[in-house]
């Protein structure tokens, strides 16, 4: 409750802000072309919703993202493990992974569609190459930060290599692991919408920018709306996850 | 000896896919026009340098990320001041903040459009819109990081608030800001780029996509080589700069990545 109040300020001030803005463009003074009243937004938006128009865009969108940030996440972390525990496979891969790591993913779309086309296929291997170094990075420290007397502790106790890998490091980097996926998530959104924008066609990315250049504004900021609530809602639901996953730990994570 | 051979298995391997690369264009193994060999990629990156075509699109692309770096940066540290420093300010700002913070950047290009056309503004905002985020987060944790007992000792020599945020608060948390500055540049020249792809005739973005209709992968490739150093040449300038500015910070024995 007193939670409640204390974000009461901020709320008014974001309602007042609408209200000023349904003003402002009522009364002329902000081009109608380029910025609908938000009532004429909100009933745009409601059309979306009751005609379950939305759900088909919003899945092409929600698809693309989960298959690249499992599939990203799995070889990031299956490689970190690696890296982190066999300092041959570190010496090995480093370079490789410096080299490769500091290439703008966005950067890559361009070349992907030459090899992939357009279609899913592209989409997802851009979604899951951004996913796939953060998750590596932050796992790699995550392992090599695992206590050593504990490691020694479990070898004395006669476990083999997979068991601890399982069993001990696994979960002691685990923080460091749903880090790194919490900043590849954001990512992986960014690269869902910008392979749309690109290649033309899909999902949410595609009808901002579909929506722009045939000056349909209502619906170009209805779908905004639409991509801002699942950008919130991923965010807010992997942290909820992130929390509960780790509520063993001490509040100081990193 | 043999650990030093040992730590070249990492770049024998680089070298090893690179010839892979090589080879499998010179002889055919991967019969498509989209893989050139390596080594007409390097020729292509070296012609379009030396023609200039490239280092004037290069030359644009750095400015708008730099006008958007400083217009974003700026914004975020004296709004993290305002958030950290007075209560009421981050109650009344931080719900919008929170609502606009997770809206994926390429979206919000279309709308900047209609408002800002599409050139060098434009691409500037939003650039500085994905700067601003990482640098408010970064500038508030690190004022909440400043030891009590630095501004206690202010208080008691008189200082007036807004000195003891200037020389006080703002240099005893500036390790948090430049983290937070080094996260926001990578972020930058990205975004710069973005932009660009997706509206407008200017810079590398859009001679990527030129490219790539073209057809022509041994320029897309050279471009792509192209960005992958110069954000390294970024991060590692950035980095020293970084060491410069903060170095009681490292004498400290702390660590970069606050």
């Amino acid at each position: 409750m007193r939670s409640a109040l204390r974000w009461l300020p901020g709320i008014a001030l974001l309602v007042l802000l609408v209200a000023g803005l349904e003003w402002a463009v009522n009364a002329g003074m902000i081009r109608r072309a380029l910025m609908p009243p938000p009532s004429a937004i909100g009933d745009a938006l409601w059309d979306l919703l009751a005609s379950g128009d939305f759900v088909e865009p919003l899945f092409a969108t929600l698809r693309l993202v989960f298959a690249g940030f499992a599939i990203g996440s799995a070889l990031g972390i299956a490689a970190g493990v690696a890296m982190g525990w066999w300092p041959a496979a570190y010496r090995l891969l480093e370079p490789l992974v410096e080299l490769l790591r500091p290439i703008p993913k966005a950067a890559l779309v361009p070349a992907l569609m030459l090899f992939l086309g357009i279609g899913e296929a592209m989409k997802i291997t851009s979604v899951a190459l951004a996913v796939f170094f953060p998750v590596l990075i932050n796992t790699l420290q995550g392992v090599r930060g695992v206590d050593r007397v504990i490691l020694d502790g479990a070898r004395t106790h006669g476990w083999g290599t997979a068991h601890v890998l399982r069993h001990l490091v696994l979960p002691a980097a685990l923080p460091f692991i749903l880090a790194g996926m919490r900043v590849a998530l954001g990512l992986a959104l960014v690269l869902a919408v910008l392979s749309e924008m690109l290649s033309g066609q899909g999902g949410l990315g595609f009808l901002i920018l579909d929506m722009q250049r045939s000056f349909q504004v209502r619906l170009m900021y209805a779908w905004l709306v639409i991509l801002a609530v699942v950008g919130l809602a991923l965010n807010t639901l992997f942290l909820i996850a992130e929390r509960r996953a780790l509520h063993w730990q001490p509040a100081n994570r990193p | 000896m043999t650990s030093r051979l040992r730590n070249a298995s990492g770049f024998a391997l680089v070298l090893a896919l690179l010839l892979l690369w090589e080879v499998s264009a010179r002889l055919g193994w991967v019969a498509s026009p989209n893989w050139p060999p390596f080594t007409a990629v390097v020729a292509a990156l070296a012609r379009d340098v030396m023609t200039g075509e490239i280092p004037l699109l290069v030359g644009g692309t750095l400015w708008r990320m730099a006008a958007g770096l400083f217009a974003g940066g700026v914004a975020g540290v004296v709004l993290g001041l305002a958030f950290a420093l007075l209560p009421f300010v981050a109650r009344l700002f931080a719900p919008i903040v929170e609502l606009l913070r997770p809206i994926p950047v390429p979206a919000v290009i279309p709308p900047l459009v209609l408002f800002l056309g599409l050139d060098d503004t434009m691409k500037v905002t939003v650039v500085a819109l994905t700067v601003f985020f990482p640098v408010l987060t970064n500038t508030v944790q690190g004022v909440r990081a400043v030891e009590a007992d630095a501004l206690a000792m202010g208080r008691t020599f008189g200082i007036g608030a807004l000195r003891r945020a200037l020389f006080i608060v703002l240099p005893a948390s500036l390790p948090y800001i430049l983290a937070g500055f080094r996260i926001a540049l990578a972020l930058a020249l990205v975004v710069a780029v973005v932009a660009e792809m997706i509206a407008g005739e200017q810079g590398v973005g859009h001679y990527l996509v030129m490219m790539q209709f073209a057809g022509r992968a041994e320029e897309i490739y050279a471009t792509v080589l192209l960005l992958g150093m110069l954000g390294y040449a970024l991060n590692r300038g950035f980095l020293l700069a970084e060491r410069r500015m903060i170095h009681w910070w490292f004498a400290l024995g702390r660590q970069s990545d606050a």
